[in-house]
């Protein structure tokens, strides 16, 4: 009796606890002002400092619409929105990486964008950015940091290998990167040939993607199904598994912490990274820093794959028309003197491709630099990212597939097909 | 609870059934009012979650609204002990691993440090010494082993001095557990030390000059006298390292990031910690809190009966 009383009792209690989450967003403030909260990974830095820069503009000429930019660290975003949002507190406007979308739709934490929003945005923004924050038929919100992935290479070590021009095929990518390993006597490597994996989630899956894509294969289908394990699957994660085995590639090397240092001689990343090589190398970056497209099998091909992030309304604001009518002004309206919106200049600035096509041709008219352009290019034809529900555990999965192969030697086929077994459309 | 019922065994039979009941009602409440502040904690932090837990375990939420809470049965355990995915094999076998071989080396490590200490000049320093990495946060103590691991950090220099290859500690799938096992087992070693020093001074200093006149050696006063009263100690020790083995996982995301390479060091808490906050299956993430809340609660409980059985009285 008195257990049953202890159960009734935890279980009240439970649903008070768990009835904050009936709400969600932030509330008007005095005198019918209202105030939006945006969540974001922009916390230091040009990012932050560009998008304050620009709430601050809003906010002035908008006193009846005032926003509050909320940040966290990228690797804490996700979380942050589970909690916050379970918890009813979550922001007006979410920024987001486009792989989440599918999960985030699923849940009910994004708002459908309005139809002559979307239709705006369809048509103005480039096909790469729009695949990598669209789910389904939907579109999740804004596109806005769009990143495409390159080839970048140390000019000065693949010079010393007596490699004049970058790898344009699988079979000189594979040659320039057995001809410039090295390793000391007691099998330490010094320099290593190519980089196949990227700091943070997932490493080894941007890299293996953009192969993929370079061969003409797909990573999921529209259904979430896995669409890699086939020829052009197996070829790509065969190309690889040969340069581990050959010792030309190894997963224990960071390139992040290592090319810049001369200990890498060629790496697959994405566009980001230039803003982080000419910080980090200063004057030697135009010397010894180049950029090509991703190489593909035959003489020709190319491959990369396109990651986007989103600004999106939150389902649960209260609030939403006066947060749209923010992001709208935030992605439209122009810089100052300049024929570029400010968000593709605010991008534009942190090395990231703007998303939108207008913003992408004036910037390629007058690049200060050359290494940019393979990366504007990739938005062109790159693989934009799947991120249907199910997506980001397709690519942990695909990830420990490629890894058994880069640092265990496992047989390429077993691991893709172990990987498409474990591969759940949801 | 037994002092009241002493006190009142004490006022003989002459006191009335009545006002005992009262007096002993009085007490209990007061008890209880007392307890109230931590019961209320232990109630709000550990009971309720652990109640959600099991109702999510038995549906399939995505995270973000509760209002999209389905039913799920018994789904969620079929995927999560299917020998086709990853949780039981290698990740509930890495946990094990992990767990049973962190206690070990630790166990086996502060009993030596223990001993050796209590026969030493300046003990609180030693203490101190050993206690550190206890102090010292996971996330520091992480990144000064992953730097020592390197391919060109410390620990690879001096094999290669030795004449030996580097070892790829953290990047090899068959040393990335051991690797991080002999890291944990490291860090807990102080925590084990406190203890089982507190337990060593516990053993009256008679025995052990019995055993000097009967001419016992060092080992045999260790294996026949030190060791058996260090029981209830070392239990404890086992006890409350073996739950934080199998619970552990910070220390494996500062050194591997993903618990990698290929699952290698992925581990219950992690892979949990990954499906919940990640991919937003808090489903599949409670099912597997619930098989690790199961295997925990059945090693403990063989713990206890193990130690009962070698005639200790734990309760």
């Amino acid at each position: 009796m008195r257990i049953a009383r202890c159960v009734r009792l935890a279980v009240v209690l439970g649903l008070l606890a768990t009835s904050a989450a009936c709400g969600g967003g932030s509330d008007s403030g005095s005198g019918g002002k209202v105030e939006l909260t945006l969540l974001s990974h922009y916390s230091d830095g040009p990012s932050k400092d560009g998008l304050d820069k620009m709430i601050a503009e809003w906010n002035k000429d908008n006193p009846k619409i005032q926003v509050k930019a909320q940040v966290v660290k990228f690797d804490d975003l996700l979380t942050t929105m589970t909690v916050r949002q379970t918890g009813g507190r979550g922001a007006d406007i979410v920024s987001a990486y486009g792989l989440w979308g599918g999960q985030l739709m699923k849940a009910n934490v994004v708002a459908k964008v309005p139809d002559d929003i979307a239709t705006k945005i369809k048509a103005e923004y480039s096909p790469a950015a729009l695949g990598a924050v669209t789910t389904g038929d939907t579109l999740l919100g804004y596109p806005t940091e769009l990143n495409t992935y390159v080839l970048f290479y140390n000019k000065s070590i693949l010079a010393a290998a007596g490699i004049a021009k970058p790898p344009t095929t699988w079979a000189e990518l594979a040659d320039a990167a057995k001809k410039t390993v090295k390793r000391d006597a007691k099998g330490n490597i010094q320099v290593e040939g190519l980089s196949l994996i990227q700091d943070g989630d997932n490493k080894s899956v941007h890299p293996f993607l953009s192969l993929l894509d370079s061969a003409g294969g797909k990573f999921l289908g529209p259904d979430g199904t896995p669409q890699f394990d086939n020829d052009q699957g197996k070829a790509a994660l065969k190309f690889e598994g040969d340069l581990a085995a050959a010792k030309a590639s190894n997963t224990s090397i960071s390139p992040t912490k290592q090319f810049r240092s001369g200990g890498v001689a060629m790496a697959i990343q994405a566009g980001w990274w230039i803003g982080s090589l000419k910080t980090q190398m200063k004057d030697k970056y135009a010397s010894d820093v180049g950029v090509t497209a991703i190489p593909g099998p035959t003489p020709g091909s190319k491959g990369s794959l396109a990651y986007g992030f989103f600004m999106g309304v939150n389902q649960r604001s209260k609030h939403a028309d006066e947060a749209w009518k923010f992001l709208t002004w935030l992605n439209e309206h122009k810089a100052e003197g300049s024929n570029v919106t400010e968000t593709g200049k605010w991008l534009a600035d942190q090395g990231l491709i703007p998303p939108r096509t207008a913003d992408q041709a004036e910037y390629k008219k007058t690049l200060s630099d050359p290494n940019l352009a393979p990366i504007y290019d990739a938005a062109t034809y790159a693989m934009a990212e799947p991120n249907q529900p199910g997506a980001y555990e397709a690519k942990t999965a695909l990830h420990n597939a490629i890894m058994t192969v880069l640092a265990d030697g496992k047989n390429p086929d077993d691991a893709l097909a172990q990987a498409a077994k474990a591969v759940k459309p949801q | 609870m037994t002092t009241a019922v002493g006190r009142v065994g004490a006022d003989g039979m002459a006191a009335a059934p009545a006002r005992r009941v009262g007096k002993l009602h009085r007490e209990g409440l007061a008890a209880y009012l007392f307890l109230s502040p931590a019961l209320l904690f232990f109630c709000v932090f550990l009971i309720l979650p652990f109640i959600f837990a099991i109702v999510l375990a038995f549906s399939d939420w995505g995270g973000f609204d509760l209002g999209t809470l389905k039913w799920a049965g018994f789904s969620n355990f079929g995927d999560v002990l299917s020998f086709d995915g990853t949780f039981v094999k290698p990740i509930l076998v890495n946990t094990l691993l992990f767990a049973f071989g962190s206690v070990f080396l630790a166990t086996f490590g502060s009993v030596l440090v223990a001993y050796c200490i209590d026969r030493l000049s300046f003990q609180g320093f030693w203490r101190v010494l050993y206690f550190l990495p206890v102090v010292a946060t996971v996330v520091a103590i992480g990144n000064v082993w992953k730097m020592m691991y390197q391919p060109a950090g410390l620990i690879n220099a001096v094999l290669n001095k030795l004449g030996v290859n580097s070892v790829g500690f953290l990047s090899d799938s068959s040393f990335a557990l051991p690797s991080v096992t002999v890291v944990h087992a490291w860090a807990s070693i102080g925590g084990a030390v406190l203890i089982l020093t507190a337990g060593l001074k516990a053993i009256p200093e008679m025995y052990y000059e019995a055993a000097e006149v009967d001419g016992a050696n060092s080992w045999h006063t260790f294996w026949s006298i030190t060791l058996p009263l260090l029981r209830p100690a070392l239990l404890f020790v086992l006890i409350t390292q073996f739950i934080g083995g199998l619970q552990s996982f910070a220390l494996i995301i500062v050194m591997t990031g993903d618990g990698g390479p290929v699952n290698a060091t992925n581990v219950a808490a992690f892979e949990m910690y990954q499906r919940a906050f990640k991919f937003g299956a808090w489903g599949t993430a409670s099912a597997m809190a619930m098989v690790l809340f199961v295997i925990i609660l059945a090693i403990t409980l063989l713990q206890l009966w193990i130690a009962r059985r070698r005639g200790e009285e734990t309760s």
